[in-house]
C-alpha cells in the first residue's frame, strides 16, 4: 500500500481520475434497443411478413379446420313462381308429401331452373331479380337415396284439377326478368294451331327453344302419344287461372274431351312428378367431384438442429496438440444439438398426376447449445464477464498453470470459472419453392418425395460468435448474414381422408450459405432434421 | 476503423459504423449513467436513450471539440432529464442540509480502486450525488448545474459542500482516504 499526501483542493481531481478509470459493459439488450430504434425498415419487413403469415393461417383455419356449414336453399325464379297463386298453396300443402329431407317449405314453389347453394349467391340474385324474393325450400340433407326418392315421388298426389303449376322445360334457361309472374311458363304445343283456339295460345316457352312438349316426350317416353297428350295439356294449362276445367274447343265430342281430359290429367301428374324429381336432383345431389389442380398445404415440424463449422481462424492452429490432452482443439468445441420447430403454409399446383410444384412461407426456429466458461476478470459478455469456449478455457488453464509451474488441468483450473450452457437461437422466415413427386401408391395412400430451395431472412438471433482463435464467445450481431439460402429434402407418407390429405415424414434442411458474413473467417452452416406433419386441401 | 470513418458511416445510418461507435464509447458512458442512476438497469435505459440521441443528432456535431466530450454531454443531459422525471429526485434537491444521513458499514462495497469510489458515490443521497457528479466529475459550473436542475445556484453550492463532506466521511470510514495529521494535508489517498 502506497501513501501519498493529498490536499482537499485535489479532492475533485481524485474523484475525477478514479471515476474515469471505471468502465462498465452494457448488455446486448441496450444495443438492440438502439439498433431497432434507428433501423425501422426491418421492423416493417417483420410486420409485413407476420401479417402475411397470419393471413395464411386465418385462411387455412377457415377453409381446413372449420369449413362453413351451408344449408341448401332452393329458389324459384319469378317467371315460374308467379304462376303459383295464393289459392294453390293449400293444395300444395295437402299434396306434397312431407319427406324427412324436406326441412321447411317456405313457399309452394316446386320448380326452379337454377341452382342456388350459397347465401351469397342468393343475395346477389335477389338484387338482380326481385321475383326471387321469399321463395325458398331449405333441405337439411343434401343427398337422398335414389330408391327413396322414387318412392317419394310416386306418392305425390295431384288434384283432379291440377293447378297451373309450371313445367320446366329446360334448366339452363336464362331468366327473363321482363316477364311478370302472370307470364308464367305454360305447357306448349308446337301444333297448337291445329288443336287450340286463338285464345289458347301455343307458346314457345324458353330461351333455349326446348319446349315442354319435347321434355314430356323425352322424359315420359311415350313417343307418339305425346303429341296427342300435349294437345290436352295445352288446355290444362289454360285452366289453371280460372279453375273451370277443360273447355272443349273445336269439333271434338264431349266423350273425346273427357278421355282427353283424363289423359291430360295423367300426363300432368307424371309431369309434376318428373319436375319434382328433376328439381330435387338439381338442387340436392352433390355435384361430381372436380379434380382441381390447386391445393393449400399447412405444415408443422419439430426439429433437431446443429451446425457444421469450417474454415477456422489460422490462430486456432497455433494451439496445435495441447499438452496433457489427447484430443485435438477441434474436439474441444462444446456444441450440442437442441430442439426447434418450423411451420408454414404453401400453395401446391399439380402439373401432372404425380408431380406438383409448390411455393409458400415458412417460419423457422433453429437452436443449438454451446457450453461456455465464464470468469469475472472483466471484458465482454452479457454480464461483464469473459465467456471462454472450452478451448479457450483449456488454453487459459494451461497458460496459468505453466506460469505457476503447476500441472495442467482442464477440469480444475482453480480460477473462479462458472460453466454455462447457452443457446444459439436463430429466427428465420423463408419462402420454400419446390416440388413433390408421388413415387408409390394410389389416390388414398401415397409415398412422396419432395425438395425445396428456400430463400430465407434472418429475423433475429441470440447466438454467440467465437472470437480470438476460437477461444472466446461474444455477441456480434453485425457478423450475421441477413439473407441466406437453404435447401430441403423430404420424404413422406400421405393419406387422404375426405377432402384433406394428411402427411408425415422426415425432412432435412441445410443452410447453403454461411451464417456469417464474409468478414468472419469461419463458416457456419445450420443443419435441421425434422419430422414434418402436414395437411393438404384442394382449393375451390 | 478511424473516428472519421465511423462518423461518416454513422451519418449514413450504417449499422456497422454505429456498432463500432457504440462499442468504443458505451463502456465509459454506462459508467457515467451508473453514477447517476438508481441501479444498473436504469443506467442501461439511460444509455440506450442517450445513444439513440447521439446517432439521431450526429449531423449537429461540428468537429469543434472532442467527439467523446460531445457524446458525454448528451448522455449526461439524458441522465438528468431522466432523473427530473422522478419525484423523489426533485424533493431531494430541496434538502439543503442532510446532517442526519448515516452511512452503514455494510452498504459500502469492498471492491478495489475505481469501482470502490464509484460505489461510494452511489451511496450518497440522489440530490447530493447528482450535484457532485456534475460539478466534481463532469466539470459543470454551479450556474450551469442550477440551470440544468432548475434550482438556485446557492442550492447547488450547498448541496455540493454537503455531498463532498459525506463522501469524504465514507471514504475515510472505508479507509480509502485517511484523515490528515495537519489541517493542510488532512486527506491521504491510498493508492
Amino acid at each position: 500500500m502506497k501513501e501519498s499526501n493529498f490536499y482537499s483542493d485535489d479532492f475533485e481531481q481524485l474523484i475525477r481520475e478514479k471515476t474515469e478509470q471505471y468502465k462498465m459493459y452494457p448488455s446486448e439488450r441496450v444495443w438492440k434497443g438502439v439498433h431497432n430504434s434507428l433501423h425501422t425498415k426491418r421492423r416493417w419487413f417483420i410486420g409485413s411478413m407476420s401479417l402475411l403469415v397470419t393471413g395464411i393461417l386465418f385462411f387455412a383455419g377457415r377453409e381446413l379446420i372449420t369449413p362453413s356449414s351451408r344449408s341448401i336453399v332452393l329458389r324459384k325464379p319469378a317467371t315460374t313462381a308467379g304462376s303459383v297463386t295464393e289459392a294453390q298453396k293449400p293444395w300444395l300443402a295437402a299434396h306434397i308429401p312431407h319427406h324427412p329431407t324436406l326441412a321447411s317449405l317456405h313457399s309452394p314453389a316446386v320448380s326452379s331452373p337454377a341452382r342456388h347453394n350459397t347465401a351469397a349467391d342468393n343475395a346477389a340474385d335477389d338484387e338482380q331479380d326481385p321475383g326471387y324474393k321469399g321463395i325458398s325450400i331449405t333441405l337439411s340433407h343434401p343427398v337422398m337415396d335414389p330408391s327413396d326418392l322414387s318412392g317419394w315421388v310416386s306418392r305425390v298426389q295431384l288434384p283432379d284439377h291440377a293447378p297451373d303449376l309450371p313445367v320446366i322445360a329446360a334448366r339452363n334457361i336464362a331468366v327473363d326478368a321482363a316477364k311478370t309472374p302472370e307470364d308464367g311458363v305454360k305447357l306448349t304445343n308446337r301444333t297448337g294451331a291445329e288443336t287450340t283456339s286463338g285464345r289458347e295460345t301455343a307458346e314457345e316457352t324458353d330461351a333455349d327453344g326446348i319446349s315442354a312438349r319435347s321434355v314430356l316426350a323425352s322424359l315420359s317416353g311415350r313417343g307418339a302419344e305425346a303429341t296427342r297428350n300435349a294437345k290436352m295439356t295445352g288446355r290444362l294449362a289454360r285452366n289453371g287461372g280460372d279453375g273451370k276445367g277443360i273447355a272443349a274447343d273445336g269439333p271434338e265430342s264431349s266423350s273425346e274431351a273427357a278421355k282427353a281430359s283424363a289423359a291430360a290429367i295423367a300426363e300432368a301428374q307424371d309431369q309434376q312428378r318428373i319436375n319434382w324429381l328433376h328439381e330435387y336432383a338439381m338442387n340436392t345431389l352433390p355435384p361430381p367431384n372436380k379434380r382441381g389442380r390447386t391445393f393449400f398445404q399447412l405444415t408443422l415440424a419439430p426439429t433437431v438442429n446443429y451446425r457444421s463449422l469450417n474454415g477456422l481462424d489460422p490462430a486456432y492452429e497455433k494451439y496445435g496438440p495441447l499438452p496433457g490432452f489427447s484430443v485435438s482443439p477441434g474436439q474441444l468445441m462444446n456444441h450440442s444439438t437442441a430442439f426447434g420447430f418450423e411451420f408454414g403454409g404453401s400453395i401446391l399446383y399439380r402439373l401432372t398426376r404425380n408431380l406438383s410444384v409448390k411455393g409458400g412461407l415458412q417460419f423457422n426456429f433453429a437452436r443449438y447449445k454451446i457450453t461456455a466458461f465464464a470468469d469475472s476478470t472483466g471484458g465482454g459478455g452479457s454480464q461483464g464477464q469473459n465467456l471462454n469456449s472450452y478451448l479457450g478455457y483449456v488454453v487459459d488453464s494451461l497458460q496459468r498453470n505453466v506460469s505457476n509451474g503447476q500441472r495442467a488441468s482442464a477440469t480444475s483450473g482453480g480460477s473462479p470459472v462458472t460453466r454455462e450452457t447457452l443457446n444459439n437461437d436463430y429466427y428465420q422466415l423463408s419462402a420454400p419453392i419446390g416440388f413433390e413427386l408421388r413415387v408409390l401408391g394410389n389416390e388414398r395412400l401415397q409415398f412422396n418425395l419432395g425438395a425445396t430451395i428456400q430463400p430465407s431472412y434472418l429475423l433475429g438471433t441470440t447466438s454467440y460468435t467465437l472470437t480470438q482463435g476460437m477461444t472466446k464467445y461474444s455477441k456480434e450481431p453485425d457478423m450475421y448474414r441477413k439473407w441466406n439460402v437453404s435447401g430441403g429434402v423430404e420424404a413422406f407418407l400421405s393419406y387422404r381422408t375426405g377432402n384433406i390429405r394428411w402427411q408425415i415424414g422426415p425432412e432435412f434442411r441445410y443452410q447453403l450459405l454461411s451464417t456469417y458474413t464474409s468478414k468472419y473467417p469461419a463458416t457456419e452452416n445450420l443443419k435441421t432434421y425434422g419430422l414434418k406433419i402436414g395437411l393438404t386441401k384442394m382449393l375451390p | 476503423m478511424t473516428e472519421e470513418a465511423i462518423l461518416q458511416g454513422c451519418l449514413k445510418n450504417e449499422a456497422p459504423a454505429q456498432r463500432e461507435l457504440y462499442n468504443r464509447y458505451s463502456p465509459k458512458m454506462l459508467a457515467v449513467c451508473y453514477r447517476f442512476a438508481h441501479n444498473r438497469e436504469d443506467a442501461e435505459d439511460m444509455l440506450q436513450e442517450g445513444f439513440i440521441k447521439v446517432f439521431s443528432q450526429m449531423h449537429t456535431f461540428q468537429n469543434k471539440g472532442a467527439f467523446e466530450g460531445w457524446i458525454r454531454r448528451i448522455i449526461v443531459h439524458t441522465c438528468i432529464n431522466n432523473l427530473k422525471k422522478n419525484k423523489r429526485f426533485n424533493e431531494s434537491l430541496d434538502i439543503v442540509h442532510a446532517h442526519g444521513v448515516q452511512v452503514r458499514e455494510e452498504t459500502v462495497p469492498s471492491i478495489v480502486q475505481a469501482k470502490q469510489i464509484v460505489e461510494c458515490i452511489r451511496i450518497l443521497p440522489i440530490g447530493y450525488r447528482t450535484v457532485l457528479n456534475l460539478y466534481a466529475i463532469e466539470g459543470y459550473s454551479h450556474k450551469e448545474i442550477a440551470d440544468m436542475l432548475d434550482i438556485e445556484e446557492s442550492t447547488s453550492r450547498s448541496q455540493y459542500t454537503r455531498a463532498k463532506q459525506m463522501l469524504e466521511e465514507i471514504l475515510i470510514r472505508k479507509k480509502i482516504l485517511m484523515k490528515p495529521r495537519e489541517k493542510s494535508d488532512w486527506l491521504v489517498a491510498i493508492r
